[in-house]
């Protein structure tokens, strides 16, 4: 009963907080008050405070400049304006405004391999991510902005979730290799039966395997196996992808998900 | 408990999970989920190279879960007689199959072609997030039929 409340509360101020908070694209009309109480620096009367946007306007036709008008859903690079001081930059500003340094709040055209400064491809050096991860984390963890407002907190909270989430989905190879196809506009469509015999005859095999073996001898041959088997085809999948042979990614993907969920299986009876 | 344990062993099941659900979780499963996965019936296997028998293979890509489900018809009368399943995946794709084999015995195979997912997961309470368990038993059902149809073809032709 106690954790329906908590639920419901937490629910309702996250709602709350997103309503009462503008998301990147409306920025551009940011609420005077808000900013007035927090934040003395803010010239209202400067260009930053721009008139609404027309809804009419096509986002393609987007001019690359300072004062672009952006649409309700900015899901292309156009430029972005900063609520706090008005400064203006080509590149979606990620996380900081190169002017003020105040946090911005979450742009979802930003991909995750922006955020590590990562080239948008498969192969991935695990350490540099690491180390970038926790840059991040070092000036947008919630519990570390306390002198910032409480608008900039809330931002925090975000993009601190944002990086978390798009930490998580690079580290794991067959998040990363769903990740990309999905940028690419080729989403892996997971609701569709897989009826492949050979594929499920195998998959069979190794579970009932998994399922019948004795010691933690044997469970750790069939890792070791399975592991090859991932190797294998997360090649493959490099392989495919880069070659553009998207139909080929796929199958690949389809099989790292029957070993990874096969690796869990195993890790769980160790 | 122990006793259980090995049951399940015997039937191959140990690969599942243990009882995810606990007193307090917020979610919990339907009792008819529960029912069929500490008592499943009809778990086990055919001879795939029996003629009288259809076999079903499926996977749900989105889990990595396998699904077999077996039929033994009647040549004579083409109704199901008997049904076998074996699953690999979460309690509600466990026990979606088995209400399938459940449902398909006795029935003529043009019959059980109309059993829709719907059906079965209303009968467990599905939750959305699992319908698609519920979909795997509908197709598995139809795979099987579509196996031993055409297997009725070859030994026909041959």
């Amino acid at each position: 009963m106690n954790r329906t409340k908590k639920l419901v509360a937490s629910i309702s101020t996250f709602l709350t907080r997103r309503t009462s908070h503008p998301s990147s694209s409306s920025t551009l009309r940011f609420n005077p008050l808000a900013t007035f109480a927090t934040n003395p620096q803010t010239n209202l009367t400067r260009e930053s405070l721009q008139p609404p946007p027309s809804p009419a306007k096509p986002l393609t036709i987007l001019p690359f400049s300072g004062r672009a008008f952006c649409s309700e859903s900015c899901d292309k690079r156009s430029s972005s304006v900063c609520w706090n001081c008005g400064f203006s930059s080509e590149k979606a500003a990620f996380l900081f405004c190169h002017s003020c340094r105040s946090i911005q709040p979450v742009d979802d055209s930003v991909d995750y391999f922006q955020i590590f400064g990562l080239e948008k491809k498969y192969e991935l050096d695990g350490g540099s991510l690491e180390g970038k991860y926790k840059d991040w984390q070092k000036k947008l963890h919630p519990d570390l902005v306390h002198n910032k407002s409480q608008k900039e907190r809330d931002y925090a909270a975000e993009q601190s979730a944002k990086v978390t989430e798009a930490c998580r989905t690079l580290t794991k190879r067959l998040s990363r290799a769903m990740y990309l196809m999905k940028l690419n506009g080729k989403n892996v469509n997971e609701e569709e039966t897989v009826t492949d015999p050979t594929l499920l005859m195998e998959m069979m095999e190794l579970r009932e395997a998994i399922a019948e073996a004795d010691d933690s001898k044997e469970l750790n041959q069939i890792q070791s196996q399975v592991q090859e088997k991932l190797k294998q085809w997360s090649d493959s999948f490099a392989d495919a992808f880069e070659s553009e042979r998207f139909d080929e990614a796929v199958n690949c993907i389809r099989r790292m998900t029957y070993y990874e969920k096969a690796c869990e299986e195993i890790v769980k009876k160790l | 408990m122990m006793m259980r344990q090995t049951a399940k062993k015997a039937l191959g099941l140990t690969s599942r999970q243990s009882t995810p659900w606990s007193v307090g979780i917020f979610r919990s499963y339907h009792e008819n989920v529960i029912d069929h996965y500490d008592n499943p019936r009809n778990v086990g296997s055919f001879d795939k190279n029996d003629p009288t028998v259809g076999t079903g293979l499926v996977g749900a890509p989105a889990c990595g879960d396998v699904m077999k489900l077996q039929i033994k018809v009647d040549e004579k009368t083409g109704q199901i007689v008997d049904a076998r399943f074996k699953t690999f995946g979460c309690g509600s794709a466990i026990a979606s199959s088995s209400v399938a084999t459940e449902w398909v015995k006795g029935k003529a195979m043009e019959e059980v072609l109309t059993i829709k997912n719907t059906e079965i997961a209303k009968h467990l309470s599905l939750p959305p997030v699992k319908l698609h368990c519920s979909m795997l038993a509908e197709d598995a059902i139809k795979a099987a039929v579509k196996d031993y149809k055409e297997k009725r073809v070859k030994t026909n032709g041959a």
